[in-house]
């Protein structure tokens, strides 16, 4: 990838050759710088905090490990079964009404229904995006991923506005004469917000696959004589599979790993395994934190590397990326078999409606509420006010916009040739692969308040090698960790692509003398680019959205971003803080459209 | 991404957040004006990696803070060697975030300047995000603590500081003038090492027009009170903690802290055989909602999502800043208790300027200033003799009885309180 001059010819000179050396060892090059920058801002840091678990005062233990396995609290029921209980009695309380699932096991069920959830919600509007044509698609398109970057406080300020028992669908419900709901602090509003967060994943990731379906194999399996739905099966189903699950064991991760957002709209009684790993880790007690933030990596790990195991086996071939013709909106014909689907998507668009632009509406509007309810322009008067006579080591609105947008556009330069040399190494098969997959996606599976406990550690601390104290922190350490948080998305959302594509194309290009490097410039990554320009806007969307890294590897007030903003801003009313919030979402939102307009709609052969 | 927000409170908050800035800083003195100087210029720092001798100079700065465009190149050679020449000297306060940076009002501003102008000193805030638990890490790492003094300790940061640390983290206040002046109740550090500023209390706020609020803690558990009340987590949240150790003073902890000796903290309600435990049970029973943050809480609160939730006393004082009705901002002390939640200031035992920064906690304690961090950090003064409108009281309210626990009481204890309370109520 270090080749940009078009290939003129197999000219044998020294020129020649040496560009030939360069394009050979690119990819091993960026593969060590890429292995390098997770050590430094991933590997190591993390490490300095996990390692407490099995070091306890200075003796190695797993004691710690025993006593949380054996916790029914945390494990419930299988905690007995740990502690070496029949597997029979353990089994009849399980299946009685009251068994305990304990903190780990609620954990779980909340994320798979969260996952379910999302999945249900995601995949129409991605149906939607991938066939159907209609104005403001792209824009659309762009702006699913926005949810993605919003702070836990404004979707909870969105969501009470919304769903509370004053808010709008009440509201909306009683003008219809129908009782009200009464949604918040329940189960049921804690997977919500999680598909609100969610959802727009799945449809992204999905659409991004559906987009780089081959038109000419579904019009073969037609003319051979399959029905549509036929076709929709056999055809366009194996491709979009591996990207609904992508979408989709992403989400129990994350959902997996949450925090804020469950104490915000369930309470404590919902509380999950990384609220204790906050408390403990607040109480300085880090071998339990630790411990229980390994268990958490185990178990999402686990869930990664099952569908990574997946994805290698039912990756189906293709080779050309002619995309499907999109269908207009409005019905050609109106038979049932054009209108069924769009009465389909109308009924999806009101949910729709209710569940992602409400809530965002209903933080726009508390932006513009003043403290008697009023419309009013004084919160974001505050921020220009605060920007103007704000102290220097105070949070201003400018730099933190400014921030945001360089080290998120770093982040994405710095994740893509990461993510995209990760993924060509995984998708080769080899001995220890599994292992390598999964230390490429771990960054996604380990408690981020571990993480930034160790960024504060094993970076702004630094390591004392040999009388010298190496501390790093500032704009390039929060880019570098930031591409690492990022390019496990690329991964993601390319390797499917290009695992799937046609072997032989890759062998023909390389007989023909082009290297590696040049084939997955030339022939591959333009074969998977939707899933590239996906990949680019959540490397730049996790970046834009992060805080706990952030936080801690700023060197002051002026290397802080939109999210830290948000969160200084946060006071009695809500605000500033609101103001703020709308701010980063126009920001992130323009810039979204930006990067797939920069990317292109196609750039197939 | 992890959704990565962690939890935040409000401005008068005392310690539980983990907001705001890690600060980086470089060493001390001249570096530090310099850098002040740079991040005035508001340039995007550029390059924050560094490489330092630990031997050296023996402030032990980790070097690799710039704040602002300043390269840090490695080996620099400005070291310690301002002492007696001449130079302004700086000293680094260390606090948590609101107490600088805060969209109402916050004491940070007023305080440097007004320092400055009495001092021939600089004064440098220091906002790391763990807040007190920073420099835990900072001291257990060998890093160096950097930073002269932190202002806003309390009494269960000086326990969790204790229990970790083997070397003393703070150093003895000594000898500060003022220092009479404090209210004794208010003294919450047996080894006088932190020094009371201000205080605060944690009450009900409620909202008049829709319900009136019980007046004890048995009137919480009415029918008439179901799900009316907001709460915040214990665990995470100062508010929250503060209203969790009300209720152990007030039915006792039932033992549970007692490392089996038997010995219980009795409540003030003389039942032994009801402890805190069984009113967070009967209180969850009434559907009480337990929140993450006092953000959350307040939050909900204000949507009118219940009519009651736990906050501050000098909820008022910010309801008239605002123009908002003051009958949606009522307070209620339960019991006519508030539990008291004093915060302190203590000199690090290894600050650069440790007479400066006794000179400073000397400054925080004088009439007139005692009465501005009071306004701005919307609490209540720690000496006697603050100056303060007279109009004050009427707005930021205190409770006839404040109860609190001593740090002796807390020291073996806290821990074990807020983890059964959590295994109790989220017991899954």
């Amino acid at each position: 990838m270090t080749d940009d001059a078009g290939r003129t010819g197999g000219g044998d000179g020294p020129l020649a050759r040496a560009r030939t050396a360069i394009e050979t060892r690119s990819l091993t090059a960026l593969a060590v710088l890429t292995s390098a920058a997770l050590v430094v801002a991933f590997y190591y840091p993390t490490a300095t905090v996990l390692i407490e678990a099995v070091v306890v005062d200075g003796a190695v233990t797993v004691s710690v490990f025993a006593e949380v396995l054996t916790d029914p609290f945390y494990f419930g029921e299988l905690a007995r079964l740990l502690s070496g209980e029949s597997p029979a009695a353990v089994l009849g309380s399980l299946l009685s009404p009251d068994r305990r699932l304990g903190i780990v096991g609620f954990t779980a069920y909340q994320a798979v229904l969260s996952t379910l959830a999302s999945v249900a919600l995601g995949l129409p509007a991605a149906y939607l995006l991938a066939r159907f044509e209609f104005p403001g698609r792209r824009t659309l398109r762009s702006l699913t991923i926005v949810p993605f970057v919003l702070p836990s406080i404004m979707v909870a300020v969105g969501f009470v506005a919304t769903f509370g028992d004053n808010g709008t669908l009440n509201a909306a419900l009683a003008a219809l004469g129908l009782p009200p709901v009464d949604l918040l602090f329940t189960l049921e509003a804690v997977v919500i917000a999680h598909a609100f967060y969610n959802a727009p994943l799945v449809a992204r990731v999905t659409t991004a696959a559906w987009e780089s379906v081959d038109a000419s194999a579904v019009e073969t399996a037609r003319s051979l004589g399959a029905g549509p739905v036929r076709a929709f099966v056999d055809v366009v189903a194996p491709q979009v599979y591996p990207a609904v699950l992508t979408g989709a064991a992403l989400t129990f991760v994350f959902t997996f790993g949450t925090f804020p957002i469950v104490l915000a709209l369930g309470g404590f009684q919902l509380a999950t395994v990384e609220v204790f790993v906050y408390r403990l880790v607040r109480d300085l007690s880090y071998a339990e934190a630790a411990a229980l933030a390994i268990i958490e990596l185990v178990i999402s790990l686990g869930v990664l590397l099952a569908y990574l195991r997946y994805e290698a086996r039912n990756s189906t071939s293709t080779r050309g990326a002619r995309p499907l013709p999109r269908r207009p909106l409005v019905p050609p014909a109106p038979t049932l078999r054009e209108l069924l689907p769009r009465a389909g998507l109308g009924v999806y668009s009101v949910a729709a409606g209710i569940l992602f632009v409400a809530p965002i509406a209903s933080m726009i509007l508390a932006s513009v509420t003043g403290g008697d309810g009023a419309l009013t322009l004084d919160h974001y008067r505050f921020l220009i006010e605060r920007q103007q006579t704000g102290a220097a080591f105070q949070v201003r609105p400018w730099p933190a916009i400014r921030n945001s947008l360089a080290f998120a556009a770093a982040a994405t330069l710095l994740a893509l040739p990461m993510g995209v040399v990760v993924a060509v190494l995984t998708t080769r098969r080899y001995r220890g692969r599994t292992l390598v997959d999964a230390a490429a996606m771990a960054p996604l599976a380990v408690s981020g308040i571990i993480v930034g406990l160790g960024l504060l550690r094993g970076l702004v601390f630094g390591v004392e090698i040999a009388e010298w104290r190496i501390a790093a922190s500032g704009a390039v350490a929060i880019v570098v960790a930031h591409a690492v948080s990022g390019y496990p998305f690329v991964v993601r959302t390319v390797s499917p692509g290009l695992s799937g594509l046609d072997r032989s194309l890759v062998e023909s290009a390389r007989a023909l003398g082009a290297s590696r490097a040049r084939v997955i410039r030339d022939v591959e990554l333009p074969l998977v680019w939707p899933a590239v320009v996906a990949g680019a806007a959540f490397a730049f969307a996790i970046s834009i959205g992060e805080f706990t890294s952030t936080v801690v590897l700023a060197t002051g007030a002026d290397a802080y971003t939109m999210p830290v903003a948000i969160e200084r801003f946060i006071g009695r009313r809500l605000g500033p803080a609101t103001a703020m919030g709308v701010v980063l979402l126009v920001v992130t939102g323009l810039s979204f459209v930006v990067i797939e307009r920069l990317g292109g709609d196609h750039r197939g052969l | 991404m992890r959704i990565p927000y962690v939890t935040t409170e409000y401005n008068n908050r005392v310690m539980t957040t983990d907001e705001s800035e890690t600060r980086r800083r470089a060493r001390p003195r001249t570096r530090r004006r310099f850098l002040t100087a740079a991040g005035t210029a508001g340039a995007v720092a550029l390059a924050g990696c560094s490489a330092e001798r630990t031997g050296d100079g023996g402030d032990g700065g980790d070097g690799a803070g710039s704040d602002g465009n300043e390269t840090d190149g490695g080996g620099d050679t400005d070291g310690g060697g301002d002492g007696g020449d001449g130079e302004t000297p700086t000293l680094t306060v260390a606090t948590y975030s609101s107490f600088i940076d805060a969209p109402s009002v916050s004491p940070g501003e007023w305080l440097k300047e007004e320092f400055e102008s009495r001092f021939d000193a600089e004064l440098e805030w220091a906002t790391p995000d763990n807040e007190v638990n920073y420099y835990v890490e900072r001291a257990a790492s060998g890093a160096g603590v950097d930073a002269d003094v932190y202002v806003g300790l309390t009494t269960e940061d000086l326990v969790r500081v204790d229990e970790e640390l083997d070397e003393d983290l703070f150093a003895e206040a000594g000898d500060i003038e003022g220092g009479d002046a404090v209210k004794e109740g208010l003294r919450f550090d047996p080894f006088d090492r932190a020094v009371p500023f201000d205080t605060g209390y944690v009450s009900l706020v409620y909202d008049s027009t829709t319900a009136e609020a019980p007046e004890t803690f048995d009137g919480l558990l009415d029918d008439e009170h179901a799900g009316a009340l907001i709460a915040q987590n214990p665990g995470a949240s100062s508010t929250g903690r503060a209203f969790l150790l009300h209720t152990i003073n007030r039915f006792g902890d039932g033992g549970v802290a007692s490392d089996g000796d038997g010995e219980a903290i009795e409540g003030a309600d003389g039942d032994p055989d009801y402890d805190y435990l069984d009113y967070w049970a009967d209180l969850q029973e009434n559907d009480v909602r337990v929140l993450g943050s006092w953000d959350d809480a307040y939050a909900a609160w204000s949507e009118g999502e219940a009519p009651m939730v736990v906050s501050y006393s000098t909820d008022q004082v910010f309801a008239n800043m605002e123009g908002a009705d003051l009958d949606e901002h009522q307070i209620r002390f339960l019991n006519d208790q508030a539990y008291a939640n004093p915060e302190g200031m203590a000199v690090f035992a290894d600050a650069d300027e440790p007479e400066l920064a006794r000179q400073f906690m000397s400054f925080m304690l004088e009439p007139d200033v005692q009465g501005e961090i009071a306004q701005r950090n919307v609490a209540f003064p720690a000496t006697g003799d603050a100056e303060l409108p007279s109009d004050y009281a009427e707005l930021a309210q205190e409770p006839a009885d404040p109860v609190t626990f001593t740090y002796d009481e807390l020291r073996g204890s806290a821990d074990a309180w807020v983890e059964a309370w959590e295994r109790q109520f989220a017991g899954n």
